[in-house]
Parts: structure tokens; sequence; C-alpha cells
């Protein structure tokens, strides 16, 4: 029965050519979306790596002050950390967690060349962020005297970067001036949230007369509340005068950060929604016409020994047969982005979205047929024969 | 082979009831060939539905092989007019996406015959009729005597004992008319049994028994 069906569907090729062009769209953008959907579902599943609740961003900015910056920023981070209300403090580069800013760099190390984002920081960011090492230990203010600059690392740059060997105690260079030595390893590291892929990044030693780096992590004692928030603005300010002086809260920075990225999915979902509902409205167009311009064959067949299953089973079979063609299209441009590597994703990830378009269209193009074809089945065999 | 007792059709409608057929009694015996005859409108055709199962009496009895069919399901109704009926229509009833030979082929889609046997089958009744070098061609490039000859291919291509032919010869000159009689002539002296409906007096007595209808009313 199979062979009949691809044989009279191959031999309406021409007649069905806009239906399968329509399904093959369809195929092609619910990919597009799914394989977005499929990416962002399985960052979100990892976790961040690092916890974000009670800590505040202090971002200050010198303006037009260009004098002494170095000392100023150690001089506030001194009095920030002396608040009773402050568990602990860490100054950090302009991209902080959640931040849209980011600062990135590649690193060598046998041949290897690996692109990660670098957070320059203290030695205090691990206890403002929670963030559990796996190997090593974090930098010190005392690693600065050694040869090699300490960075810290992620697994996932280890990975990349060292493949199957530990990075622990290796040096790696940036360029040929600047060496870093790995110190530790942590496990993740999301800054730009639940949504952001487990990317290469590491971590380095941010000196004390810095001046460029103006950011710091607070982290807060639980109930410490906006009272806190005016008095620190207010303090810092006028330890600073002419200074712009921001706090946010990370758990705020992280829900805009994560709408950043959900806006967009939800707008293609939307846009392909709306054109997967044409599609399935189209379709059910063709099959009502077709059936009805087809009532002689329905009355044929059950003449024949069809039975009223057998009827409703043909026209579902037709459609699953049409869509097999648009789909052997499709799959043969879907296949190219895993085999291409296109945006560097995980393989896994465009196959997951293949197999759930494939499945999305069949169930769509099922849902689509079965009320024709239940009614093509009705349909008397005296009375479709006649009609002909 | 095929009895019919007080057979009655009625169709209803909301405001009209129209009597189709009244009171038929058909017995035909198996090897008989037997045309059924009336002016337009007689209800030769809704008998012919009703032999052929494809409609239900509003009274009376069928059987068939003797077993009557009243309560039969459609899964069973559907084997019997596969395996026990073949069907020949006035207008062919070719699909016309399909080969000759797939057309042909159709009736045993229905049954679990291999591809291979279908093929065979399909050749086999296509030589009968002989069109068996017209077998990749579609219904399109036939004349209509070479349809009317695709169509008894894949009546008589599940070998049923029953052959209902609609007027066979209705849309074809004289001359191809008398070449499609004698091919079912010639399936009803290798055994078949014939029912077919028509209109053409000269056809109706070269077949072994006329039944005549009008106006719904068996008049001989």
């Amino acid at each position: 029965m199979l062979r009949h069906l691809f044989k009279l569907i191959w031999n309406k090729k021409g007649t069905h050519s806009l239906l399968i062009i329509e399904i093959w769209a369809a195929f092609m953008v619910l990919f597009g979306v799914l394989t977005l959907i499929v990416f962002n579902l399985r960052n979100y599943l990892q976790p961040i790596g690092f916890q974000y609740e009670q800590v505040w961003n202090l971002e200050l900015s010198s303006n037009q002050d260009t004098t002494e910056l170095a000392p100023k920023l150690q001089r506030v981070l001194q009095r920030v950390r002396s608040y009773s209300e402050v568990t602990v403090a860490s100054r950090m580069s302009s991209n902080t967690p959640f931040s849209a800013n980011q600062i990135g760099n590649s690193v060598t190390y046998n041949k290897v060349d690996v692109g990660a984002d670098f957070y320059y920081t203290d030695s205090e960011l691990a206890k403002v962020l929670n963030l559990p090492l796996k190997k090593g230990r974090w930098y010190t203010d005392a690693d600065l005297v050694g040869k090699y600059v300490p960075i810290v690392i992620n697994q996932a740059m280890e990975d990349k970067l060292f493949q199957n060997e530990s990075g622990l105690n290796k040096v790696v260079k940036r360029d040929d001036k600047t060496f870093y030595k790995v110190v530790g390893v942590v496990d993740r590291f999301k800054a730009k949230g639940q949504f952001m892929s487990d990317t290469p990044g590491l971590f380095q030693l941010l000196e004390k007369n810095d001046r460029w780096n103006s950011n710091i992590l607070i982290k807060t004692k639980a109930g410490t509340d906006a009272n806190f928030e005016a008095r620190l603005v207010k303090d810092v300010a006028m330890m600073l005068p002419g200074w712009g002086v921001e706090v946010g809260y990370l758990k705020d920075s992280r829900k805009n950060r994560e709408n950043l990225t959900l806006v967009p999915v939800l707008i293609f979902l939307i846009v392909s929604g709306f054109l997967l509902t044409n599609v399935a409205l189209g379709l059910f167009g063709v099959l009502n016409l077709n059936i009805s311009k087809r009532k002689g064959e329905i009355g044929l067949r059950r003449a024949m020994g069809a039975t009223e299953a057998k009827v409703t089973g043909q026209f579902l079979g037709e459609i699953w047969v049409l869509a097999t063609f648009s789909l052997v299209i499709g799959l043969m441009f879907a296949v190219q982005f895993p085999l291409m590597n296109v945006f560097d994703l995980d393989k896994e990830i465009y196959i997951i979205a293949i197999l759930a378009a494939v499945a999305v269209i069949y169930i769509i193009v099922t849902l689509c047929a079965w009320f024709p074809s239940k009614q093509a089945a009705k349909i008397h065999p005296a009375v479709a024969l006649h009609e002909e | 082979m095929i009895k019919l007792q007080n057979v009655e059709k009625v169709y209803r409608t909301s405001s009209i009831e129209t009597l189709a057929l009244n009171n038929i009694n058909i017995d035909v015996r198996k090897g008989e060939f037997v045309s059924i005859m009336g002016p337009s409108g007689c209800g030769k055709s809704t008998l012919l539905n009703i032999i052929g199962l494809l409609d239900a009496p509003s009274k009376g009895q069928i059987e068939i092989d003797g077993s009557p069919v009243e309560r039969y399901t459609d899964k069973h109704l559907a084997e019997l007019r596969n395996r026990k009926l073949g069907f020949i229509f006035q207008s062919f009833h070719l699909i016309n996406d399909l080969s000759v030979i797939d057309n042909v082929e159709i009736p045993l889609l229905y049954r679990n015959t291999s591809a291979k046997q279908r093929r065979e089958l399909a050749q086999e009744a296509l030589e009968k009729v002989g069109l068996s070098n017209r077998m990749k061609h579609f219904p399109k490039q036939l004349s209509g005597g070479q349809k009317q000859r695709v169509a008894i291919a894949r009546a008589i291509v599940g070998k049923p004992e029953i052959i209902l032919a609609d007027e066979p010869t209705g849309n074809l000159d004289s001359a191809m008319g008398n070449e499609i009689l004698g091919i079912l002539q010639k399936l009803n002296t290798d055994g078949a049994t014939i029912v077919m409906v028509t209109h053409d007096e000269a056809m109706a007595k070269k077949t072994d028994r006329l039944i005549r209808l009008f106006d719904g009313t068996q008049v001989s």
C-alpha cells in the first residue's frame, strides 16, 4: 500500500509542488526556531555556577576625574568592606555578572588557541559569588610576586585548551609578553545568566594599582535593605566627588538579561506559530477540496474492497507521503548545519531540533488530514460513484 | 448465487419520499449472464448497487452465496466486495494518475497479496482483455474501448465469481460495445456469473436472461 501511495503522490508531484514547498518552508522555519529553543533550553538546564542573591553591583565612574584613581578606588573598597551589613566585597572589571559588557581575548597552549571571556578581579570574588573551585586554589595578592600572572579558569576552558590534560599549574600565553599560570579551576561561570552557554572563561588577578576596573561587587547580609543602599551611595559620593555612583542588584540584572534572550525567542515563536497556522489552514483547505474532487475514486475504492478505515488510512497516508517528500528536501538543507558546524553549536542541538521539527510537521499534517480523511471515509460509495 | 427477496428502496428527504425499488425478487444462478433493462430512472443502477453491496435496501433480504448480508459489518461487506464481486462502470472510473497496470492492481491492494504477485495477476488480467502492450500507459492515453477493457481487467484481477456491469457499453460506439460484450461473454463462458445493467435491447438479448424494470418495479 505504501508503494501505491508513493506512486500516486509521485505521479501527481506537479499538482502537489506548491504544497510540498509550503511544508518544506514550514519545516525550515520550525527547524530554526527549535534550534534556538533547544540551545536556550539546554543552557537553561545547566546551573550558572555561582550565587548572585544578595549581591550588589556598585558601579563607579570617574567622569572628569583623572587623578589618583587607583588609591581612590582602594579607599572606597576598604570603606565598603567596613560596613557591618557587608559580608565580603570584591573589585571587578565592567563585565560583571548579567551585564551587557564583554571582554574577550584568546590564549594559547601547545599551539591550541582558545577564545575566552576575561574577568579582571581580586582575590575575593570567589567568596562574593560563592564560586566553588574544582581544582587548585583561588589566587591571592601574594601570587603577584611570581613570574607569571595567576589565573583561574573554568572547566570549559580547561577542556578546550588542555583537551584531556589537567590545566593546573600549566603556563599559557596571551601574547608574546603576557604569560599566565593556571592556579585553579572552577566548574561553570555563566556570567550572562541561565541562557548563556558554558563557554571558556578566565579570571585574572586585578592589581591594586589598577585604575580602570571600577566595579565593586558587594555581598550583603540577609535582610539588608534600601536604607543601607542609600547610606552607601551617599557615603561613596562624599568620598568621590564628581563621580557617578550607581547600585544595582544582580537579581534584577539577571531578570533583565534573561528577558533579552527570551524576547527574540518569543518573537520567533509567534512568527513561526503564525506561519504554521497558515500552513495548517492551507493544508486543511487543500485536502478538503481534494476529497470533494476525488469522490469518484473514493467510491471506486470502496467498491473494490476498501473499508472506511482503509479510506481514512489512504488519505492520511497520502499526506504523510507528501510530508515525507518535503521533509527529505528539508533534511538535505538541515543536515548541513551539524555537518558544517554552522554557528559553532553542538551537533546534538541540531539533531534534536531536526527530530522535533520532523515530529511537529507530521503531527500538524496528521491533525489537518484527520477530519477530511474521516469525511472521505463516510462518503457513501453508491453516492460517490454516482457523482463521478 | 445472488438472491433478492422483497427488496424495496426508498429515498427520503425532509419533504419527499421516493420509492426507487419496489418488491424486487431476483434469483441469479451460478454461471448465469443476466441483464437488467429499463428506461432511465427506473432504478437499474440502484438495484445493481444493492446487489453489489454498495447500498443497503430499505426492506427485504439479500443473499450472496446463500448467506444473508444484512448484519454484515463494514469490514465484512468490504471483504465480500473484494473477494466475490467485480465491478465495471459506464464511466470506467479509472484513476488518471495511475498507470494502466497500477489501476488494475487496485482490488489486490486490499488483500494480503505481495507486490510481485499483484503485478503478475494484473499482467495476466490485462492479457485476457488484450491490453498487455498498454501496461505503462496512463488512462488519458487510451481510447474509450481500451479504458473499458482496463476496467474489465480490474474487475477480474481478483478472480471474483460475480461481475456486476453498470452500462459497460453506454459510452462506447457499437463496434466497441460489441467487443466489450464479447469479452464479458467469454468471461461468462469461463465460469463468471454476470449481472449487466443496460438500456440497449440488442445487447440485452445476447444474455441468458432479461429482467425488466419500470418505475422501480420488476415487470419481467
